[in-house]
Formats: structure tokens, sequence, C-alpha cells
């Protein structure tokens, strides 16, 4: 059972979301990798919201979006990498669940990456590991 | 929360570059049945224009949007190159100003901030135009 909800402020200011599914912040700049993933997660699902960079993902998380998952690649344009957008996740948006993912980390990288996916990726597994940490969340909260 | 309607095989490209507009948007079309692509910069558009598997039936474009081109003239390559694809630019009245002749030769356009229903009301508008030619 997913308990807590979506709520998607980003244009209005108000809470604009009454769906009940899980929600996932997808951070990815290859549009055909996030395009590929969104749909697959979609349909295992979820509802999720695409963020282009990890700038955007703050932008959205500071606008009151509140993601069940934050699945994000690591190395991606602007001033917020996936490991730059773990951190701010921790401090900012604590009740969710980060999955980084990339093709190759550096050991530095890994050492920091928590929850790791290789890419490429099997999306359906993907959906299956994010709704296990979900009700692993829910059994604990 | 918005009812289905019966255009699921319907592709909107959607091209802005502004995340908090471009997501409550793109949410309340997928609830309206379309199919939405996601593109933060024409860039992007490029790209999943590029993709053949992707049958996009309408292309709404920020004409302000990041990229290595503008919004405008995605706009202008697509009705050139891609004319099966309905294109609306989105922008404000300063960009209208700014770009009077560009929109008008450029067909239909449409005001930002978005008004969803409008926006939706716009792409239906245009399908069942194109409907009635074909």
């Amino acid at each position: 059972m997913f308990v807590e909800r979506g709520v998607l402020a980003a244009e209005t200011g108000k809470a604009v979301d009454e769906a009940s599914e899980p929600l996932v912040l997808l951070v990815e700049d290859e549009p055909l990798i996030r395009l590929a993933t969104a749909d697959a997660l979609r349909f295992s699902g979820f509802r999720v919201v695409e963020a282009a960079n990890g700038d955007e993902a703050v932008a959205l998380l500071r606008s009151g979006v509140r993601p069940h998952i934050v699945f994000t690649d690591v190395r991606m344009p602007g001033e917020t990498d996936g490991l730059t957008l773990l951190s701010f996740v921790a401090e900012n948006a604590p009740f969710a669940r980060v999955f980084v993912t990339s093709a190759h980390l550096t050991p530095d990288e890994a050492a920091r990456a928590g929850l790791f996916i290789q890419k490429p990726y099997p999306a359906e597994r993907v959906a299956e590991m994010f709704k296990a940490a979900i009700r692993e969340n829910d059994s604990t909260n | 929360m918005t009812a289905q309607t019966d255009n699921a095989a319907e592709c909107v490209l959607l091209v802005e570059t502004d995340v908090l507009a471009r997501f409550p948007l793109a949410d309340y079309l997928r609830e309206c049945g379309y199919k939405v692509l996601e593109a933060s910069t024409t860039d992007e558009a490029v790209s999943l224009l590029n993709e053949p598997s992707l049958p996009v039936s309408v292309a709404l474009i920020d004409a302000r949007a990041a990229g290595a081109i503008s919004g405008f003239a995605l706009a202008h390559r697509i009705r050139g190159e891609r004319p099966g694809i309905d294109v609306v630019l989105a922008g404000s009245t300063a960009d209208a100003v700014d770009s009077a002749s560009e929109i008008c030769a450029d067909g239909p356009a449409l005001a930002k901030p978005y008004e969803r229903t409008q926006v939706l009301d716009l792409i239906k508008r245009l399908r069942a135009a194109r409907d009635r030619q074909s």
C-alpha cells in the first residue's frame, strides 16, 4: 500500500495531485533514455515527473513536488550533478529514496552513490526495485 | 480527475525550458489521454523528432525555448520538414510584440503562462481540422 501522495504544487502553489500512484522524480539528460524509462515506469503504475537535469530536479523539489523515489543520472549538465542532487534530497526531501544510475562511476563516486543501478538497465526491473523500496518505507513508517 | 478522451494515439511534443511550466502541462495532457514527449530544449526536441518510433501529432513549442536553435526556428523547421505535425507556438505578449510577423506567419499561437484547458482545446481543434482534411 502506497500511503504517501505526491503533492504537485509546481504551477499554482497549491496541491494539484489527487492520484494515489507512487511518484517518481526521474532525472536524466538524455531525452530518449528519459522517455523510455518514464514510459516503462508509467506502464508499471508509477506517476513520473521528468527532469532534464539536476537543476530542474531541485526546482521541482523546491516547488513542493514530493516524490517517493528520485531516480537520477550522475553526469548531467548544469550546476547540480546526480551526487549533488543526492545530498540535496537527503537534506531537503528525506522522505524520498534516491537511486543513482550511470554507465560508469569512479571509485569516489561509487562510494557516495548509495543505491546504484548500472546503465543500461531494464526499466521493468527498476520498477520492481522501486516498488520494493516503497513497500520497505511503508513498513518502517 | 479529468475525463479521459479518445485520443490515446495522439502524441504531443512539448518543448518548454521552464520545468515548472512544462511538468504540470504535460501531466494534465497525459491525464487527458495524450502521450506527451517532454523536451527541455530544442536540441532535445530534435532528438525526439528524429526517432522514427515516435509519431508526433502536435508540437507545442515555447518561442523562447533554450537550445542551439530558437523555438521559432524549430517551429519553422517542423512545418517545412514534417507537414503532418500541427505546430503551436507559445509565448508571452512581449514575445508576440517582438516577433509579431513570425507568429502571424507561423499560425496558431498560445499565450503564456499556459492555460491548460485552452491548450487542450487548441490541440483538439487542430486535430479535428486535420481529420476533416484527410
